[in-house]
């Protein structure tokens, strides 16, 4: 067996722990370090991944997937990673302790991230979910004496650990129908299976619900407002962007690889999801106050978008739906981290966060409105920004697997989520500031702004690359 | 042999009362206490489908251990935030922990 194939996980696991005990030997004011160490090393890790490229494995039998679709999503959590570690070491520094445990954490969050999504049977699956959702209970809760913080990871765990449990009781249900946990075998012995269509709608409505908590799909996202706002605010941004990618990367695999034999079974119940996901989350986002809030729910109307695409996979269409998925995600989470990039930069230096706090952004840091308007822009889905050429390719996918209806609600709910994001930017470009000092931000935060805004235009104008890219990953999904 | 249908009926039984009483209890240690009845249930699930589909596998065993292991994890994790929030606001009750809503 060849271990290289496994030399990301190796290396990005040598590097959490190197961070964590490093931490005990800096002096306190040199702690800060714990941050650069971390992302000095996941850029070595990203490395790695790419001289895997091209590799179409497996390992143990199956277990662990090296294919283009997992180094694809390896290389966007790594990426992840690096730009969250990187905006949280002023927080950390102003807000919160013990940083190595925090950045050690952000760490493991990845790695299980990236053994989501090279699972090629259930139980890996569930081992990388665990992995993910432990960090991320512990780090929506790292404030540990801010009132909010706590509440935050207490409704996380509660409603995480009742996920599990749904997605469980699915899964031992499935292992049950079909006698094997790997994804192939599911996929064959419910292709070959004619009876028992209850026992399967049963497990399929248990594993969705166990998704839907986990991406924030309406009548599942009651935690994730709650959650947004209590957490710090990297973990915010973190959570927004990493929860819902890697959920979504997990269950396109799970959906297109195991249960792609049944979707006249599940195709219906991903659609009421998806309309009723996108609808609630941005007519509740109308009546937000504070920024993290009305991010929280755009993004589960994001989620909603997302759900389309995944409905929209079916046996005899090409990869379409699934490159659009992939897209989708590229551009939502650029887009949505340099949201959460501008925000962070101001809360750093006022320690406010509701949307009329921002009255006059404009003229006291002009590049944290601009990037802050640019994502907006992008998230509603505007010409030349990611969101529109991304929602172009998702929307026109299922416009082709016959859910027009659906591709109209979305385009309406839209609509709706540009009024929200001109809010904001009403705020920023034309009310007066309350005091009309400059801010001074520091030069990282600048520089991260600006590679976003670089991303976000890169994405909308030029996708040729990242398309090129997602068809080669999207290919190993529908092989295996 | 005890027919496969009682151990279904059984792990149908215990996940539903733990699902009642997460959507039922208050107390968020109780809350996860039925979240730990729901991982039984799938427990006993796991472990019978394995013994009558494929017993010389083991593979729904090893699965269960594997859900018994985390959720071990899990529980101490949550305990250990239950116990933050307690020492913050004294109380573990759900309905008290609405600073924010909508």
């Amino acid at each position: 067996m060849n271990y290289l194939l496994f030399l990301p996980e190796f290396l990005l696991v040598i590097l959490a722990f190197v961070v964590m005990s490093l931490d005990l030997f800096l002096k306190p004011q040199s702690k800060a370090i714990s941050a650069y160490v971390s992302a000095a090393g996941l850029l070595v890790v990203m490395a790695s991944v790419l001289t895997l490229r091209g590799q179409e494995t497996q390992l143990y039998g199956g277990l662990f997937l090296v294919d283009g679709y997992a180094l694809f999503f390896k290389f966007f959590f790594l990426a992840l990673g690096i730009f969250i570690v990187l905006t949280s070491a002023d927080y950390v520094k102003k807000y919160l302790t013990h940083p190595g445990e925090y950045y050690g954490i952000i760490l493991f969050s990845v790695l299980g991230m990236m053994v989501m999504t090279a699972a090629g049977e259930l139980l890996t699956a569930y081992i990388g979910l665990e992995l993910l959702s432990f960090s991320l209970y512990v780090l929506s809760s790292y404030a540990t004496d801010n009132a909010k913080s706590n509440e935050a990871g207490t409704k996380y765990i509660l409603l995480g650990a009742l996920s599990t449990a749904l997605l469980l009781y699915g899964l031992s249900l499935i292992y049950g129908l079909v006698g094997t946990t790997s994804f192939e075998g599911v996929a064959s012995a419910l292709g070959a299976e004619g009876g028992n269509r209850l026992a399967i709608i049963v497990s399929l409505v248990l594993v969705i619900a166990g998704f839907g908590i986990k991406i924030a799909a309406v009548p599942f996202h009651m935690w994730a407002p709650d959650v947004y706002e209590g957490s710090p605010l990297p973990i915010t941004a973190y959570i927004s962007v990493a929860s819902k990618a890697a959920g979504f990367a997990l269950a396109l695999r799970i959906f297109a690889a195991a249960f792609l034999p049944v979707v006249g079974e599940w195709r219906g119940i991903l659609i009421a999801l998806s309309a009723l996901t996108m609808t609630v989350g941005n007519l509740v986002a109308l009546a937000q106050k504070n920024i993290k809030r009305l991010l929280a729910y755009s993004s589960i109307g994001q989620s909603g978008y997302l759900l389309m695409g995944l409905a929209a996979v079916t046996a005899d269409s090409s990869n379409i739906a699934a490159n659009g998925i992939l897209l989708h995600l590229a551009g939502y989470g650029a887009s949505n981290l340099a949201a959460f990039v501008s925000i962070i930069a101001y809360f750093n230096l006022t320690g406010k966060e509701d949307i009329s706090d921002f009255a006059g952004l404009a003229e006291r840091a002009p590049l944290v409105a601009l990037t802050l308007s640019v994502a907006l822009f992008s998230l509603a889905g505007l010409p030349f920004f990611a969101g529109f050429t991304t929602k172009f390719y998702l929307f026109t996918a299922a416009a082709r697997e016959g859910l027009l209806w659906l591709v109209t609600l979305a385009v309406v709910n839209s609509l709706i989520s540009l009024y929200y994001y001109l809010m904001v930017i009403k705020q920023m470009y034309i009310n007066p500031p309350a005091e009309p000092s400059r801010l001074r931000m520091p030069y990282l935060l600048n520089s991260l702004l600006v590679v976003l805004i670089v991303i976000v235009f890169i994405i909308g104008i030029y996708p040729a690359p990242l398309v090129r890219a997602i068809e080669g990953a999207t290919r190993a999904l529908f092989l295996s | 042999m005890i027919p496969l249908e009682y151990f279904l009926i059984l792990s149908a039984a215990l996940f539903c009362i733990g699902l009642y009483g997460v959507l039922a209890r208050r107390n968020a240690v109780l809350i996860l206490m039925s979240i730990e009845l729901m991982l039984n249930a799938v427990n006993i699930n796991l472990v019978a489908f394995s013994s009558r589909l494929a017993p010389s596998e083991f593979l729904g065993q090893i699965f269960a251990i594997f859900v018994i292991t985390v959720a071990a994890a899990e529980v101490g994790l949550a305990l250990a935030i239950v116990i933050r929030l307690y020492r913050n606001r004294t109380s573990v009750n759900v309905d008290e922990i609405d600073i924010m809503k909508w």
